[in-house]
């Protein structure tokens, strides 16, 4: 048996790595593994740096900004696969909900509300008030760039026309609340816990921004995985049939019943469910698990796009460097999943299922489609 | 006269955060030393405090909003990590290890860093073994009490004393090789069942 800490994050896109401790996969794939729970990312980062812990539930931008110099060192991180896709909902005040909408009734399209928000930015700075205050759970994550996105999909600039602020999950539903913040991108099921309670209405989630949108990643020590080479192809499979377990519509109450416990995520199940209905989350370990280099490229252009990024790197090489692709296809062949071809693929511009190669069938991929029609090609 | 150092601990929990500012205060000597503690990290203490250092428990959510200040200001605490050599800087890891991370403004005193941080981490060791302790007590109390209630039933029903009902008791737990409490666990359900007027 193979020794090695995970950690994660109370999140319901840690399910992958709660779902093989509890089915017992990484037992039967010969890894003894203690799981932690943390409170925040910072933590993660740092254990992962000081070898404290050797695998996490991550974001994935994380090792990106980290290995650009951006804040404090992670170590050198490898990604083996994605932990599934999409999750995130974005919830406004009621307050400014009300501002939002046209003789009560809101244009629930990205691009309609984006055009509202803009006449509510512009009514705000005729009457002398202060900026819009949208809180997300880190900095280097795919919540920033999906709200900076929508937000200046409507000639906004994120910048100087919203004040942004980093806010725990557990902590934002009170903002809300007490007026501090007017909404807010997090992860399930915290935006439907919220809403349950009260403090706001979901505006859309990621499906509504990118039908098919990355999120989390499986980072791994890289001295770690190079000293586990087995090791590391076996954690990789231990979660890929978390995923084939966990997307059977079968398994869904069992799934959420995991979920709920108090040491893994510990929101009301009611919460969780909604959040699983809702945010458009899927663990297909065929069609949401490979670490596809061009969403590790769409994550870096989105920090040069929003001005966190000088654009002189070099994206490809570091995209490589940590997105491994080969991996997955060692972990995941000997399961009967298909292995694309490519390591890349064009993002957005596909409105209906499509086809990728892939061996030995070619995978049919969902529907892959940005809200704005943009479309992002890897040169 | 020699600068005050004002120094912000953020931790849930109150009574660790007092043995933490015992601890730093102890520690910091001649310095005259300004210990404000909180629960939860909000933006104003920075305006309000200007701490020179700021220690948070890593159990504390909050730890990510005051990391993601150092992205848009200079004026703010920065993670210590980036300011020590890992290499020769175990305090740090040991800092992580016991639950606490620190901040620090520049041009703070280098060398009070890790002094201050491993005073920290001893201190959060030590509540950290004293909840064990407790803990553990509370398990002993609990598992005390179904022995008891599982002699009483024993000696009720087999008509035995209350050495002979321990003995009992005591015999099987070895013979079955489980614990004597999980033995006495089973003897109290099984009496549930057994109650007499339940069965119809």
């Amino acid at each position: 048996m193979t020794e090695l800490k995970i950690a994660y994050s109370p999140l319901n896109d840690a399910a992958l790595i709660l779902v093989a401790e509890a089915l017992g996969f990484y037992d039967s794939e010969g890894l003894n593994v203690t799981l932690i729970r943390e409170a925040n990312w910072s933590n993660i980062r740092d254990k992962l740096a000081y070898g404290l812990i050797d695998a996490a539930h991550i974001l994935a931008p994380m090792p990106f900004a980290a290995a650009l110099g951006l804040g404090p060192s992670m170590g050198r991180i490898i990604a083996p696969m994605a932990l599934g896709a999409n999750g995130n909902s974005i919830l406004v005040s009621a307050k400014l909900k009300a501002r939002l909408e046209d003789g009560g009734r809101l244009d629930t399209s990205l691009l309609g509300s984006a055009r509202l928000l803009a006449r509510e930015v512009e009514r705000r700075r005729k009457e002398g008030l202060g900026r819009l205050v949208f809180a997300v759970p880190f900095t280097w994550s795919p919540h920033h760039f999906v709200l900076r996105h929508w937000v200046a999909s409507a000639g906004l600039d994120p910048e100087r026309q919203i004040q942004w602020i980093v806010v725990p999950p557990s902590r934002m539903a009170d903002m809300i609340k007490d007026g501090v913040i007017d909404g807010f991108c997090s992860g399930s099921p915290w935006p439907q816990a919220a809403q349950l309670n009260g403090h706001g209405e979901i505006l859309f989630s990621d499906p509504d921004y990118w039908t098919l949108k990355p999120e989390k990643v499986l980072g791994v020590r890289a001295a770690w995985a190079e000293a586990n080479p087995e090791a590391t192809i076996a954690l990789t499979r231990a979660l890929l049939r978390a995923g084939q377990w966990a997307s059977a519509p079968a398994h869904r109450e069992d799934l959420i019943r995991i979920l709920a416990r108090t040491a893994s995520v510990n929101a009301p199940w009611k919460a969780i469910e909604l959040a699983l209905d809702g945010s458009g989350l899927t663990f297909d370990p065929q069609t949401a698990t490979f670490p596809w280099i061009s969403h590790a490229k769409w994550f870096m252009g989105q920090m040069v796009r929003w001005g966190l990024l000088t654009p002189d790197h070099d994206f490809d090489q570091l995209a490589r460097h940590v997105y491994r692709p080969d991996l997955w296809r060692d972990a995941a062949a000997p399961l009967g999943l298909d292995c694309p071809v490519a390591d890349e693929k064009t993002e957005g511009g596909q409105a209906a299922g499509w086809e990728i190669p892939a061996a030995p069938h070619n995978i049919i991929m969902p529907a892959n489609q940005l809200f704005d029609g943009g479309v992002f090609r890897c040169v | 006269m020699a600068k005050t150092v004002n120094v912000l601990i953020i931790d849930p929990d109150e009574a660790r955060a007092e043995q933490v500012a015992e601890g730093v205060r102890a520690d910091n000597g001649d310095q005259q030393t300004v210990i404000r503690q909180e629960r939860h990290f909000e933006l104003r203490m920075l305006r309000d405090f200007d701490p020179d250092m700021v220690i948070i428990a890593c159990e504390s959510p909050d730890r990510d909003m005051l990391e993601a200040l150092q992205v848009a200001n200079e004026q703010v605490p920065r993670p210590v990590v980036m300011f020590v050599d890992r290499s020769d800087d175990n305090a740090t890891a040991k800092a992580l290890e016991a639950g606490v991370a620190g901040y620090i403004v520049d041009g703070f005193n280098p060398k009070r860093i890790s002094s201050i941080l491993t005073v920290a981490a001893q201190r959060f060791a030590v509540t950290q073994g004293l909840r064990k302790d407790l803990d553990k007590a509370k398990a002993d109390l609990a598992a005390r009490k179904t022995i008891d209630r599982a002699k009483g039933v024993l000696m009720a029903s087999r008509n035995l004393s209350e050495d002979d009902a321990y003995k009992a008791l005591r015999k099987h737990a070895m013979d079955t090789g489980r614990p004597i409490q999980a033995v006495a666990a089973d003897i109290l359900a099984v009496s549930d069942l057994l109650k007499p007027g339940d069965s119809q």
